[in-house]
């Protein structure tokens, strides 16, 4: 399949901060091949420019209702290997975020969900707005939210975590500040998005050698770092992930799910 | 030493009484020195004569619970500064270690290294108006030695927010996020607390002191590794010349708390 040569994913730096915006609202920013890709390279250019000590904050944003509904769908329907390509994909991008030599903000102003829940719980200050919803909808569909746990088990603690992802359930952004998962709520888009601008600024302005020594302490200390107890099982939890997402009981799952949304079934 | 920490025993509860008030009781080498010698001097005592000391309350003299660490005097001795930080590190452990339920009791501010000793304490009692929070970053400095305890009291996710956003926050704010267990008015502040002690005498103390045990076991409280090489990361971050010159402008703009 081509990739569309349409941005999905948009990047600028400036002031010491680096914004990177889903912008596929339509789709929901689900996580689709092209998204992947674009989002990918965003946060590895993100990564270069914090590297060259240009910047010390990135933010995550989306454009639309929600934040990001997890995976297309679709994709993975059309070819089933394609669900453990972004299972790992995913995984990667939680390690990376985590691994940031920046602090990396989630600005969520919609249902994050799923992957987009996963990417939220890997960001070092969630930003929510009060219409901002989370959760792990996945075993329904046959798959697993384990990639996430690295950093959500550390982010929510145990029993929060176990309570997500088993249940499915999603929350709304007062719940998920009272897990843990946000740290600040503002009433509305627009007001989140002051806030985010406020908060970044802010951080920007903070001597940058002591936000990063800060963040790779706390890698240690929570044990999400590779070489603690939680970072160095991250591997081992994508491979049984995608194995998981290779399989029939996967693979019928997702068909049956994908067709009775189409009324179909 | 007794003069900067004074120890009183009273009722089967110890209070140690930081006595810096000049100086919101900022943790100098000194005082630092005569907290960890006061703790030592607690936990001998409860292993001597168990039924004395059933509880222990944190306090500090005058306006400000513990403004945080004094790294003024130190800032160009990156070697004592190490020390200092490595007896802080060592005391806040063996402060958690204290086989008695600690309370800290938090009048006006707890700032850094201050919020550190709040955090450490199993309950903290404070008033709506306080000041608390961890504004090291702001300073350039790593808040590696309180950040442990911190992530442990509060979780993971909340603690990285906090500690990378820098700042304080209100007494009432700081009860809602889990970094005090009490917040009452400033003119309470003592009867809650003595309630409290009251209320913690009565229950069976080897059955606390096993509780407390197993909880510090459990949570990692023991790890004195942890506490080692956070000490050396914060020595660290403040020798470098980003720590310095952002301690530099802000001593500046800050009065001198006058020596002792």
């Amino acid at each position: 399949m081509d990739t569309p040569a349409l941005p999905l994913v948009h990047i600028t730096c400036t002031g010491g901060v680096c914004t990177i915006t889903l912008d596929d609202p339509s789709r929901r920013n689900a996580l689709g091949t092209a998204l992947f890709e674009q989002f990918e390279h965003a946060l590895a250019q993100a990564h270069e420019t914090a590297n060259r000590g240009e910047i010390i904050v990135v933010v995550i944003r989306a454009t639309g209702r929600a934040f990001c509904s997890g995976f297309d769908l679709a994709q993975c329907v059309q070819n089933h290997e394609t669900l453990a390509q972004f299972v790992r994909r995913l995984a990667a991008i939680t390690r990376v975020i985590r691994e940031m030599p920046a602090i990396v903000v989630a600005q969520v102003q919609g249902a994050a969900l799923a992957g987009g829940c996963a990417i939220v719980a890997a960001c070092d200050i969630v930003c929510a707005s009060e219409q901002a919803t989370f959760g792990y909808p996945v075993h329904r569909i046959g798959i697993s939210p384990a990639v996430s746990l690295p950093t959500l088990m550390a982010t929510v603690g145990c029993g929060g975590a176990r309570t997500l992802t088993l249940s499915g359930e999603i929350v709304d952004a007062r719940r998920a500040k009272e897990l843990g998962l946000v740290f600040t709520l503002s009433p509305d888009a627009d007001m989140l998005d002051a806030s985010v601008a406020a908060l970044a600024r802010e951080l920007s302005a903070k001597p940058p050698a002591a936000l990063r020594a800060t963040k790779a302490w706390l890698n240690h200390v929570d044990g999400t770092h590779s070489s603690q107890s939680l970072g160095s099982r991250a591997h081992d939890v994508t491979e049984a992930t995608a194995a998981l997402a290779a399989t029939d009981e996967s693979r019928l799952l997702l068909a049956h799910f994908w067709n009775r949304r189409k009324g179909t079934d | 030493m007794d003069r900067l920490v004074h120890l009183s025993i009273d009722n089967g509860c110890a209070t140690i009484t930081l006595r810096r008030a000049d100086a919101r009781n900022a943790l100098s080498f000194e005082l630092i020195h005569a907290l960890a010698s006061t703790i030592a001097q607690v936990s001998a005592h409860i292993t001597r004569a168990p039924d004395e000391v059933r509880v222990v309350v944190l306090a500090g003299e005058g306006k400000s619970f513990c403004a945080g660490m004094d790294l003024k005097a130190v800032l160009h001795d990156p070697v004592k500064m190490g020390g200092m930080l490595q007896q802080l590190s060592m005391s806040l452990l063996a402060l958690r270690q204290l086989a008695v339920p600690t309370i800290a009791r938090v009048q006006g501010a707890a700032i850094g290294g201050g919020c550190g000793l709040v955090v450490i304490c199993d309950f903290a009692v404070t008033h709506p108006e306080a000041k608390l929070g961890y504004p090291e970053v702001d300073l350039g400095v790593c808040p590696a030695v309180v950040a442990p305890w911190l992530v442990k009291k509060i979780g993971a996710g909340p603690a990285r927010a906090m500690l990378l956003m820098g700042a304080t926050m209100r007494g009432d704010e700081a009860l809602s996020r889990g970094l005090v267990t009490h917040c009452v008015a400033s003119d309470q502040l003592e009867t809650a607390t003595a309630q409290l002690v009251a209320r913690l005498i009565t229950g069976g103390q080897y059955a606390l002191a096993c509780t407390k045990r197993m909880l510090n076991e459990l949570d990692g409280s023991n790890d004195a590794r942890v506490a080692r090489d956070a000490a050396e990361l914060s020595a660290k971050v403040i020798a470098s010349p980003e720590a310095q010159a952002q301690l530099a402008r802000h001593f500046q703009t800050v009065p001198t708390p006058p020596a002792r």
